[in-house]
């Protein structure tokens, strides 16, 4: 039964496995896209007006933090600037990815009846590559590049100028009255900008473990050099010949008693010494090498717990 | 009170009350699935202390009107909803893994050879190659960085990104993860022995040099300055992650390593599996994109598995001392398990070559190298 269950585990695990490496081969991708339903990105702005400056603050696709794009006009007296759903303008051929700022439906007024007004866009979310497209539905092919001047100014902020004539081919409302309505957004690449950045963090977690790398090689080296200094300095104090310890006998025979009292007093001579009279001055009285011999013995027991480096030793 | 009364006082109950008449199929699907998770993780003890909490978070979710996944009246999070609202949303348990696993992590042998670092990076390959094919299939671009980080193989790190940038992707995510971490045994050997001959399974590395104490207290100050400079956005997984190791090193806090390592990691590790099992709801989770997600999982491990090894292939162009090309294959991270796949890989060869520290550098690397990808996605994304 046991074998059974085991066979049957297996081969569902590899049939798993099969399936997963089809589906992602056979999947159809306009059904799977099509299922997926709700765009989730979906920028939406929020507009602020100051003075003759409209600004929209909104998340971007792929970001995750919010961005303003300010509009200005010359030429003419800016009235409104609202967000446009990509919906009204999908278009086949046309992917909403690309405009990751969202549309905007820019109206102006106050133009000379078929004169030219000037639009100025500006963020430092746009790149230099950032173009501005136009969508105008009465017209025949309806998304249009709008040729936009892209200027760089300081602080990585860029420009998109656009100039819009009354009653042209990118005034939507297609007539000669002095008011210009203008619908489109700012374009970027998305699998120029997806591919580019993919490739330049790829590589970018080489550079950041090469440089960890290198700086471990270094560190490990001069750990090394340190290393091999003290094994060396301990070779040599071990290959220095040993002074002969004196030879440190007890005067005489003892009885064991005798001894221990000894041990005692001299035990409580020192911690009276080490708890009492600390302010007291005293002379360190003369002690003979067998004395001093098991303090030193006494003193290294009493110092391996305290000791760090025993203690990394040990662990 | 009439009978009709009592009657309808039973309807009523039965109606409102009770799952029974609320039950859908979906949610009955989405059970049956927690049941085969269960009983992978019981009987077949794949990634069980994930699987687990996972599984048993999917039961429980899918029973109608439980008041677990939602909010009360006030706007109160229910019980689940509070662990993953506090604990996933705010990005704090992952975060706490990453401290549990630094204070469980010797990195003797990434310290003792360094040049495994490299190939830790080149096994983040098919997180890179999964990022486009899920692009192709429509996914958004945040969707799609939480996606490839899968092949990365390291749980914690897959759901920190997906928490952060595609939080309705985080049920498939993990589970897809644990699940496939849990198959590597499975996944790597057919690529490894695709990628490499007899003659190179059986190449045997120099032993290890030994990393003094001192190194190894050094090691998470170090890692954390260069990484956190060029890529601040991984500072909380990456600093957590060397926080815990230092507590471990430095040997003076010893009852917080430890509790690190135990009792705040087994804590956390309940809340997290709970919570990422309880994202997978049924209207949520019975869709295109969570299938897609283990079909483009698998093909990010079999990429990543490729990279690491391709990798050590390079490597060897330039190396007088020339690697094992198995041991790439551990660059996928999945601690310890795909450094024991190298061992066992090796092993087949050549009896007598002992793969498995040389195997950890990798294996180490891919921790930080699939860490560091994550980071490189949240600052995209910034």
């Amino acid at each position: 039964m046991n074998r059974l269950t085991h066979g049957f585990f297996k081969n569902a695990i590899r049939a798993w496995l099969i399936l997963a490496g089809l589906l992602v081969i056979l999947a159809p991708r306009t059904t799977v896209y099509a299922a997926f339903g709700e765009d989730l990105e979906k920028p939406k702005p929020e507009f602020t007006r100051e003075g003759n400056m409209i600004t929209a603050k909104l998340i971007p696709r792929a970001k995750s933090t919010s961005v303003s794009i300010h509009f200005t006009v010359s030429g003419g007296r800016l009235v409104n600037v609202e967000g446009m759903d990509f919906q009204e303008a999908a278009r086949p051929g046309v992917d909403n990815k690309d405009f990751k700022s969202e549309l905007f439906t820019i109206k102006i007024d106050g133009v000379p009846p078929g004169g030219e007004a000037k639009v100025s866009v500006t963020s430092d979310f746009f790149s230099s590559s950032t173009e501005y497209w136009i969508f105008n539905r009465n017209l025949k092919e309806p998304w249009m590049n709008a040729d936009a001047k892209n200027i760089s100014l300081p602080d990585m902020v860029q420009e998109l100028l656009v100039s819009v004539k009354d009653g042209g081919p990118f005034d939507s409302d297609g007539a000669v009255n002095g008011r210009i309505t203008l619908s489109g957004g700012p374009k970027d690449s998305f699998w120029g900008y997806a591919l580019g950045t993919l490739f330049i963090r790829f590589f970018g977690i080489f550079l950041v473990l090469s440089i960890l790398m290198i700086g471990m090689i270094l560190s490990g080296k001069i750990f090394q050099m340190i290393d091999k200094k003290k094994a060396k300095r301990e070779k040599e104090i071990q290959v220095q010949p040993e002074v002969p310890a004196p030879d440190i006998q007890p005067t005489e025979a003892i009885e064991p008693e005798l001894a221990a009292a000894v041990c005692a007093a001299l035990h409580l001579h020192f911690s009276g010494r080490r708890s009492g009279a600390a302010s007291s001055p005293s002379i360190t009285p003369a002690v003979s090498p067998w004395v001093r011999q098991g303090r030193e013995r006494i003193m290294n027991a009493r110092s391996i717990p305290t000791n760090r480096f025993n203690r990394l030793q040990n662990r | 009170m009439s009978w009709d009364q009592v009657l309808e006082l039973i309807k009523s109950i039965l109606l409102t009350q009770t799952g029974i008449p609320n039950l859908d199929i979906g949610q009955v699907i989405m059970i049956l699935i927690s049941f085969f998770f269960l009983y992978l993780a019981v009987a077949k003890e794949y990634e069980p202390l994930l699987l687990v909490p996972i599984g048993f978070g999917i039961f429980l979710v899918n029973f109608p009107l439980a008041p677990l996944m939602g909010f009360t009246e006030h706007g109160d999070p229910q019980l689940i909803q509070a662990f993953y609202k506090y604990g996933v949303q705010w990005e704090i348990i992952p975060c706490l893994i990453f401290l549990g696993l630094g204070a469980m992590t010797d990195f003797g042998p990434l310290i003792a050879n360094p040049k495994t670092l490299i190939i830790g990076a080149g096994a983040q390959l098919g997180v890179f190659i999964t990022y486009c094919g899920t692009l192709f299939f429509g996914f958004t671009l945040k969707e799609a960085a939480s996606v490839g980080i899968i092949g990365g193989a390291d749980g914690p790190t897959t759901i920190y990104l997906t928490a952060m940038l595609a939080p309705q992707l985080l049920g498939a995510n993990a589970l897809a993860a644990y699940s496939y971490m849990a198959m590597v045994p499975l996944i790597q050997p057919p690529i490894m022995r695709l990628m490499t001959t007899p003659e190179q399974r059986r190449i045997k590395m120099r032993q290890l040099r030994p990393v003094s104490a001192k190194e190894k207290l050094l090691f998470p100050l170090i890692a954390s300055i260069f990484i956190i400079l060029l890529i601040p956005a991984v500072a909380p997984l990456m600093g957590m992650f060397m926080f815990g190791n230092f507590m471990r090193e430095c040997g003076v806090v010893k009852r917080l390593s430890e509790t690190a390592q135990n009792a705040m990691m087994n804590i956390v590790t309940i809340l997290l599996g709970l919570s990422v099992g309880a994202t997978m709801q049924a209207d949520v989770f019975l869709s295109w994109k969570p299938m897609l997600i283990f079909g483009f999982g698998l093909l990010d491990f079999i990429i990543c598995t490729f990279g690491g090894i391709l990798t050590v292939h390079i490597m060897n162009k330039f190396l007088k001392e020339k690697m094992n090309p198995l041991i790439g294959s551990a660059g996928v991270s999945a601690v310890p398990m795909a450094a024991r796949v190298s061992q066992v890989e090796g092993q087949k060869a050549d009896p007598d070559n002992w793969l498995i520290m040389h195997a950890m550098g990798p294996n180490l690397a891919g921790v930080i190298g699939s860490a560091s990808a994550a980071g490189m996605f949240i600052a995209m994304f910034k």
